[in-house]
């Protein structure tokens, strides 16, 4: 339904948009755009200093260990964050658009990607400073990511639609983040637990999607068979049910804005 | 009450000329709680007690209007009247609760005023930002660049943030922004002809003129009952979600104004 021309006139919102977002984040700082980069590698300095010597035994590299997973973790709690608001955020502008509002969400963690992308120019970086050799496993990477992306894009579909009837989402969504953080295995290592958490890490989307991006840069190992399933289950799952709930839920949206 | 079912287009036919806008028995109906829950929490404690209390809240009651081709009409009513839900409505923003509109939505341009800028952007990227919204395409927007920038005078401002901009030149330059396009076949404008200064406004309410003698048929809301004298061919006043009045601007501006001093 949506032709040549109308896919042309999206992509071009969606990139002003983007452009928009950016400039936003950083429109008064010097450096800019840099942060992105400098970032993650300032709280892998810091978190590097802190855990090495504890996890000295257990974790192979730990800067990169638990780089891989941070800079996943922030780009999935950037583009979450981002796009619960956004449609409140836009109120104003979803009253005269004539493109579907999905966009302004579509949009905020596109923004996230986009930063993804720049903190993996020091992830890459890092890699080399700490000798990480290339693999032929880490052409796989982008598809982790798009994964992601996809899950992403579904929990924000809900989020979005929860925040324009319940501002309290948000602080209970921070909550959540909390919890689920310790719970994806981001600065420790998962050998050392046992029972109900390990069950609880074992199946959380999150903690599937970082466990195979470090095995494919890290260790030059493919995601097995089940990790396979459990990535495209979570990420075309949340993605459906994410657009699913958006789409029931558009035209009292346009009420309650 | 006029039944349900009736012809859409049953108004249409009366005259000649093609409708542009066809509303027909649009009834908008808003789920109000009595006071909201706006916490989960809240929302689960009324569940619990059964104490959710909605009262429907009526915007639009059964209205009607047919517009044809070339109109000007203008829309009166006071504050919270349903002026801007019915707009809304036209624009494709809204789905009624009950009711149809018939309308060619990619013919339809809403021009509202200063939404869509962002303050931390300077003049050039709102240009850009603001057109991909309503739909320019971008090799539109840079063909049309310096014509905009030239009708809203801000020759010289525009590589600064729209922050430091004054509200008249916010309006000017979204105006001039909406306004360049060759003339919409349809126009919706929402309270836009009262910004600026004198002789901007002038030169606005020329546009308006062009863009009504290029055939377009224009949907305008104001307060001012002065407004809407000078540049309509038809006024409609809306009340209470009803239809109050419709055909001669002076004589509905005159019927509006004697209610407003009562």
């Amino acid at each position: 339904m949506i032709d040549a021309q109308q896919g042309k006139q999206y992509a071009f919102v969606i990139r002003q948009l983007t452009a928009r977002e950016l400039k936003r984040k950083y429109a008064r700082s010097y450096l800019g755009i840099i942060w992105s980069v400098l970032n993650p590698l300032l709280s892998m300095v810091v978190l590097s200093l802190i855990f090495s010597q504890l996890f000295r035994r257990s974790i192979e590299n730990y800067p990169i260990y638990y780089l891989t997973g941070n800079i996943l973790w922030q780009a999935f709690t950037g583009a979450t964050n981002a796009s619960m608001t956004s449609l409140v955020d836009n109120k104003m502008l979803l009253l005269k658009v004539k493109f579907p509002m999905e966009l302004f969400i579509l949009t905020r963690v596109y923004t996230a990607l986009i930063n993804l992308g720049y903190s993996l120019i020091a992830y890459v970086i890092m890699l080399f400073v700490f000798q990480v050799s290339p693999k032929w496993t880490m052409l796989f990477s982008p598809l982790i990511i798009l994964f992601l992306f996809l899950f992403s894009l579904g929990i924000s579909y809900m989020l979005a639609t929860a925040y324009v009837f319940f501002g309290d989402v948000k602080h209970l969504y921070t909550v959540l983040l909390t919890i689920w953080m310790y719970c994806s295995a981001i600065f420790y290592p998962v050998e050392q637990l046992q029972g109900i958490i390990r069950v609880v890490i074992w199946n959380n989307p999150l903690y599937t999607f970082i466990h195979c991006m470090r095995k494919a840069v890290m260790m030059g190992a493919l995601p097995e068979r089940i990790e396979w399933f459990q990535m495209l289950f979570w990420s075309l799952g949340v993605y459906a049910i994410g657009s699913l709930i958006f789409q029931k839920n558009r035209n009292r949206i346009m009420q309650k804005l | 009450m006029p039944s349900e079912n009736k012809p859409a287009i049953a108004q249409g036919q009366k005259s000649k000329p093609e409708p542009a806008i066809v509303v027909s028995h649009v009834s908008m109906l808003f789920k109000r709680a009595k006071d909201e829950a706006t916490s989960v929490k809240e929302l689960l404690v009324r569940a619990v007690r059964g104490q959710n209390h909605y009262e429907m809240f009526k915007a639009l009651d059964d209205i009607n209007l047919t517009i044809q081709k070339g109109e000007v009409v203008g829309i009166i009513g006071t504050n919270g009247s349903g002026k801007s839900t019915l707009l809304k409505i036209i624009s494709g923003a809204l789905i009624p609760t009950r009711g149809k509109v018939l309308v060619d939505r990619k013919s339809v341009q809403l021009l509202t005023l200063g939404t869509g800028f962002d303050p931390e952007l300077t003049g050039r990227e709102n240009v850009y930002l603001n057109g991909a919204i309503i739909g320019y395409p971008k090799s539109f927007i840079d063909q049309k660049y310096r014509a905009i920038v030239q009708f809203a005078e801000l020759e010289g401002f525009m590589e600064e943030k729209v922050r430091n901009y004054s509200s008249g030149m916010v309006s000017r330059l979204g105006f001039a922004i909406a306004t360049i396009r060759d003339t919409p076949e349809i126009l919706i404008l929402d309270e836009v002809l009262s910004v600026g200064d004198m002789f901007f406004r002038q030169k606005s309410e020329a546009r308006i003129r062009e863009m009504i003698h290029g055939g377009s048929t224009v949907l305008m809301v104001s307060h001012s009952t002065s407004v809407i004298q000078a540049n309509c061919s038809r006024a409609v006043w809306i009340e209470k979600g009803r239809l109050r009045a419709d055909g001669n601007p002076k004589e509905v501006c005159r019927a509006y104004e004697t209610l407003k001093e009562m």
